[in-house]
């Protein structure tokens, strides 16, 4: 404190940047930041060096196989498609997250994204003009439709304790039977096929060009990433949010601290099958504009696997969909060089299950190195909980 | 409604706890315990355990006669459960060893235990409430014949055992019909049938009620007559003194000396394990202030089965005033906390808080009513243990500043006041963005403290806000419900430690299966006295 000057000199402007750098230095110090990218990384690396030792045992060569993949996902209409299926899957494992965030296991998103799917086409088939409200219009109906049925699942556990594992997965089941009949009822034939009444331009949601190809980028990708951007604010910013994650990591501390957690693990539900209803969108919006039994099953799977891959995060999750979904695209070539393209399954699995590994073993190395930390403040700290007791008793 | 007893001045007891030479009179006189290392059941000799952060122990010295029941006492946190889990192989010692029959051994896992003769009781019970008595003993060790199950063996050496020792057991009984009692008495079977000679029951009465103690008592003595050794934790001292042969008293994790069970008191043994240094909780100034904060009337709860666990309870809290709620665990104290707290519904009775009815609130409005709570069991209910400090600092007032900003979290805000908490509380941690698990339970504890301090309540609901804390840590909380109260907070206090009850409270009821059974006066009342009043079997309790 010998020295003033007004703020505005070099001196002073070199400080507050030091400051800057010790604040971030202090709430992210280096090793942590280290630990958080160790896991991921670690994690891919052992599942390539797994996956190689799977292909060299089956006589194939490593080194091919992944250069195919790559040469692969680099060309124009490929890369496309693996940007359009990265988008399914983010929204699909969006779904999945809100749901994990409060120790809820959605399985329905299946379920819940197909009827949300076959709802949003019937009703956009229905109406013509209105311009960007009739997008509007399908994808409310999506999300509604999406949100019911999931809320089913919901109430069922709130009011009654059952299972939502166990309920969504058998609302899984009767979705197909429901969209099947409902398909037939609403839908009009086609060839052999039954589909619902295509919808107009204006219900179309236009895609986005990409050079080289005539395939489109599915405009919906603003719908994702809008998503993507809420998602991380209302989990991490809100009042909301913060109920969320008190409640998923203890539900007692939540309901002692005041957190209405039946009406929490309801509205949870909600969320997540209102997400769950936009995963079948982008397809019927930006390609098929018909709803019918051919449109893609099992997102709702790999919005598990990715969820979990992700990490809850929104950036994570948005890695790993494009990770899984270059995998699942650039296999399709494999069978080219001769290689069965289930490898690519084996890989998403070995990658998932490491994953879920190597976090764990850096939870525990990093809460070693907490208490290490804390142990160390306690021993500089005052001696008062340590001392020796004044007058030990001594026995004869 | 007062409690008998001889007149005591206010801080007399604090003035025995401060001389040095603390039960000097008992030491030394612990029965035959000079006796060689042959009659020993087992020795623990300068064992150490080292936790970051955490009272374990250091330089532990046991010696059990054989055929005796020896008592281990010491506070909560005092380290009994970690020599417990040394003696039964959970955890290794860092230094020191453990002598069975003169010779050393080493446990790598509780198998290693029982192989010598060593087995465990543990306070929460782990049966298969499913499983008849037979198939819960034989759990883990079933007699086999050709590979075969062999029950026919086995419900011989149970009814034998049971005969015995007078265990009364019925082998083919569902665990889930029987009583806590006979659950423990199965327990004891278990651990028989494996062979044990030496029997370490931690805090085994924990869970019963006064006949079931008795029970328990005239169990260990048949035990004891045959020749068994029995190892007893407890910090109950009457119990402590009516059961054991020998006492060894543990405090901050070492051995402070023996006593012999026949010519101490309750009151020298609590001065034994507490230890000269500790601070008097005593708040003797009046500070009671005319104004009713909290008044129930009435209130009624029911617990799950529908039976009114807290009975027509009525009581007020006035401003400044620090209400102590005296009880052996178990008798509604919980229920009535988290009654008020409108965690569990009332299923008749009003609480009104500064005159506004609360009967009918949530939690949320509770709080933001001006509640704060120190919940019993903090790990529990009071922290997010993956959650960082600050995100714990908003745990529970994420619906008022500093933590908010409209319906946002205000980092910032709540970062701030985190730090205040951790300057002023005096919570030992390098940071505030370690995970609270990283602490030990007397700084997660101050945080908590801390937390329900903020935001100026009007009503501190305070359920065993020592436990398990080590002595600094209670000094710091105390002294800091204390200045809360000088400033006028309304305080309900439940502890199991008497002095503290007595040393904090202005005023004092016991409760007694869900009822208030009588009032006892702070200035005069002792720990033993409160204590008979607790089990139903002091003056108070008979008039009420």
């Amino acid at each position: 404190m010998t020295s003033r000057d007004d703020g505005t000199g070099p001196a002073s402007q070199v400080r507050i940047r030091a400051g800057l750098v010790n604040r971030l230095r202090q709430r992210y110090p280096l090793r942590s930041v280290l630990l958080g990218f160790a896991a991921p990384i670690g994690a891919i690396l052992f599942a390539a060096l797994a996956s190689s030792a799977i292909l060299s045992l089956g006589g194939h060569s490593p080194g091919d196989v992944f250069q195919t993949m790559f040469k692969q996902a680099g060309k124009p209409t490929p890369f496309v498609d693996m940007v359009n299926q990265a988008m399914v899957y983010y929204l699909s494992a969006v779904a999945v997250s809100i749901g994990f965030r409060m120790n809820l296991f959605n399985i329905g998103v299946e379920g819940q994204y197909s009827l949300a799917a076959l709802g949003a086409a019937y009703v956009g088939g229905q109406l013509t003009g209105g311009g960007p409200l009739h997008i509007v219009a399908e994808v409310v109906v999506a999300v509604l439709v999406g949100a019911a049925w999931a809320g089913i699942a919901g109430v069922l556990k709130v009011y009654r304790g059952v299972s939502e594992v166990i309920s969504t997965i058998m609302l899984n089941a009767i979705a197909v039977g429901l969209g099947s009949y409902l398909l037939h009822k609403l839908g009009q034939s086609s060839g052999n096929n039954i589909q619902t009444k295509p919808i107009s331009s204006s219900g179309q949601f236009p895609g986005i060009s990409y050079s080289g190809t005539h395939s489109k980028i599915f405009g919906f990708l603003i719908v994702a990433v809008v998503l993507g951007f809420a998602y991380w604010f209302i989990a991490g910013r809100t009042r909301f949010g913060f109920r969320i994650r008190v409640t998923g990591l203890n539900e007692e501390a939540a309901v002692a601290s005041g957190v209405n957690v039946k009406r929490m693990t309801l509205v949870a539900m909600l969320l997540s099958g209102g997400v769950a209803g936009l995963v079948g969108l982008p397809e019927l919006l930006g390609q098929t504009h018909t709803f019918s039994q051919t449109a893609q099953s099992g997102l709702g799977f790999a919005g598990i696997a990715i969820a979990l891959l992700g990490r809850n995060s929104p950036i994570g999750m948005a890695l790993a969909a494009v990770l899984w979904s270059f995998l699942g695209k650039s296999a399709n070539q494999l069978d080219f060089i001769g290689v069965p393209r289930e490898i690519a399954a084996i890989m998403q699995g070995v990658i998932l299950l490491s994953v879920v590994i190597a976090y764990e073993l850096v939870r525990r190395y990093r809460l070693v190195l907490q208490q290490k930390d804390v142990a160390a403040q306690l021993a500089t700290g005052e001696p008062t909980e340590r001392d020796a007791p004044s007058a030990p008793v001594v026995t004869a | 409604m007062t409690l008998a007893g001889s007149p005591q001045s206010s801080d007399g007891g604090a003035g025995n706890v401060g001389s040095g030479n603390v039960g000097s009179g008992n030491v030394g006189s612990g029965g035959d315990s000079s006796v060689g290392g042959a009659d020993l059941a087992i020795e623990v000799v300068g064992v150490t355990k080292r936790f970051p952060g955490v009272i374990a122990n250091s330089d532990v010295n046991i010696a059990v006669r054989r055929g005796t029941v020896h008592a281990v006492v010491g506070e909560n946190g005092a380290g009994k459960s970690t020599l417990m889990k040394v003696l039964y192989g959970m955890l290794r010692p860092d230094e020191g060893e453990i002598r069975i029959g003169g010779k050393p051994v080493t446990f790598h896992s509780p198998s290693d235990a029982i192989a010598a003769g060593v087995g465990m009781v543990h306070q929460h019970f782990m049966l298969a409430d499913n499983f008849t008595v037979l198939e819960n003993i034989v759990l883990g060790s079933e007699p086999t014949a050709r590979g075969a199950l062999n029950f026919g063996a086995a419900r011989q050496k149970i009814l034998a055992l049971s005969k015995t020792y007078g265990l009364d057991l019925a082998p083919d009984e569902l665990v889930e019909n029987l009583g806590v009692g006979d659950r423990q008495r199965v327990e004891i079977a278990k651990v028989l049938f494996r062979g044990a000679r030496l029997l370490i029951l931690d805090e085994p009465t924990a869970v019963l009620v006064p006949h079931e103690v008795d029970e328990l008592f005239d169990n260990l003595r048949e035990l004891k007559s045959e020749g068994l050794t029995i190892l007893f934790i407890s910090h109950k001292l009457d119990e402590v003194i009516s059961v054991a042969d020998d006492i060894t008293v543990i405090r901050r994790g070492m051995t402070v000396g023996t006593a012999n069970p026949h010519s101490i008191t309750p009151r020298q043994l609590a001065e034994m394990m507490v230890g000269s240094e500790l601070p008097s909780p005593q708040t003797r100034t009046d500070t009671v202030r005319e104004a009713v904060v909290l008044s129930v009337a009435g209130l009624t709860v029911a617990d799950a089965d529908g039976r009114d666990i807290v009975q027509d309870v009525s009581f007020d809290i006035r401003a400044g005033q620090v209400f102590g709620i005296a009880g052996v665990e178990g008798n509604g104290q919980s229920e009535l906390v988290e009654a008020l707290m409108g965690i569990r519904p009332a299923k008749s009775g009003r609480i009104t808080l500064n005159g506004a009815d609360l009967t009918r609130q949530t939690t949320r409005e509770r709080r933001l009513a001006g509640i704060g709570y120190i919940p019993e069991d903090r790990q529990r209910q009071g922290l997010i243990l993956e959650g960082s400090l600050w995100e714990n600092r908003v745990l529970g007032h994420s619906d008022s500043p500093p933590n908010i900003k409209g319906p946002l979290i205000d980092r910032a805000g709540a970062r701030r006041d985190t730090e205040r908490i951790v300057r002023e509380f005096d919570v030992r941690t390098p940071g505030i963005d370690i995970p609270a698990l990283a602490l030990s339970g007397g700084n997660q504890q101050k945080l908590i403290v801390g937390r329900e301090l903020s935001g100026s309540p009007v009503l501190l609901i305070a359920s065993q806000p020592t436990r398990g804390v080590d002595v600094g840590a209670q000094a710091a909380i105390w002294e800091q419900v204390r200045n809360a109260r000088a400033a006028g907070l309304a305080v309900l206090l439940i502890s199991a430690d008497l002095e503290e009850l007595i040393g904090m409270s202005d005023a004092i009821q016991v409760i007694l299966r869900g009822r208030f059974v009588g009032a006892a006066d702070p200035a005069t009342v002792t720990a033993e006295e409160l204590g008979s009043a607790m089990t139903g079997a002091g003056s108070a309790a008979g008039a009420a």
